[in-house]
């Protein structure tokens, strides 16, 4: 019998939606890249595609901090970010972990974020196809 | 064939520029084959995954018809014009690195037939081209380099 369980036929996915839920920020580079990374391909296939951060990890979105973290193959993490927003990802930023963790304004976030509430979390996972979670 | 910063535009192409878009159009009758420029290439580096929409998949202009991962990026080739994927690439499918080495020729991405020839009005050619080109390489000072492999 073959071990090998192969590739799995590509989904369509059409009108499907994914939310990326981000709790790592700027402590740990090395796990920032690949969210921004997937999550820009997964608009790009077309899937509706939404990160939210929480935690530590709306420090990721001020202005200016994604471009003090850097990558272990060179540069830094902003080229990622642009990405995700040029192909279409929504980026979420938890009100309550802005205000008490990470003391962001909404003036401090980056062009393109929007505040929520944990509330809005709730409705996005319910909403979601598929709930990822970094 | 123009060259501008190291990148090759062949003549006879058509080109879509729109906003981090910039593919080439080879017109055949009814049909549009679609590729990446030179540019487009370097910008996204060694290309090591590609997904093509299948053959019947209609798309409106500014749609995705293919998704391309290289490690540094990753994003959509849009539809350059409306129209009916008639045939994607398979050889340009199993061989993603095609994109890198051979854009113009043997990395054609897909084959739409048109469906809205209005359209290609929209489309840069000739002068107009590398004016625009010439615009977007100095602002984001790529200079083009093929991949060996």
């Amino acid at each position: 019998m073959s071990t090998d369980l192969g590739t799995p036929a590509p989904a369509d996915p059409t009108g499907k939606k994914i939310l990326m839920i981000m709790t790592t920020g700027p402590e740990d580079p090395d796990k920032t890249y690949a969210p921004f990374y997937t999550a820009a391909l997964m608009a790009a296939m077309e899937i509706d595609t939404t990160m939210y951060f929480l935690m530590h990890a709306p420090e990721l979105l001020r202005k200016g901090a994604a471009e003090a973290v850097p990558l272990k193959k060179g540069g830094n993490l902003k080229m990622f970010v642009d990405m995700a927003l040029e192909n279409g990802v929504k980026l979420m930023a938890c009100a309550e972990s802005c205000r008490d963790l990470c003391e962001i304004a909404e003036t401090d976030l980056i062009d393109g974020v929007r505040l929520v509430g944990s509330a809005t979390l709730a409705d996005l996972a319910l909403e979601a196809d598929s709930v990822i979670s970094f | 064939m123009t060259i501008l910063n190291g990148c090759e535009f062949p003549d006879g192409l058509l080109y879509y520029v729109e906003r981090t878009q910039m593919t080439w159009v080879r017109l055949d009758g009814e049909e549009a084959r679609v590729g990446l420029t030179d540019p487009a290439q370097t910008r996204a580096g060694k290309i090591l995954h590609l997904r093509i929409k299948a053959a019947g998949t209609a798309r409106e202009r500014g749609r995705p018809v293919a998704t391309v991962e290289s490690g540094k990026w990753a994003g959509p080739v849009m539809a350059p014009l409306t129209g009916v994927v008639v045939e994607p690439n398979p050889e340009v499918e199993k061989d993603p690195g095609l994109l890198n080495t051979d854009p113009y020729g043997a990395g054609w991405i897909v084959r739409l037939k048109i469906s809205k020839p209005e359209e290609l009005r929209d489309l840069l050619e000739g002068p107009a081209a590398t004016a625009r080109f010439r615009e977007i390489l100095e602002k984001d000072n790529i200079r083009c380099m093929r991949c060996k492999e």
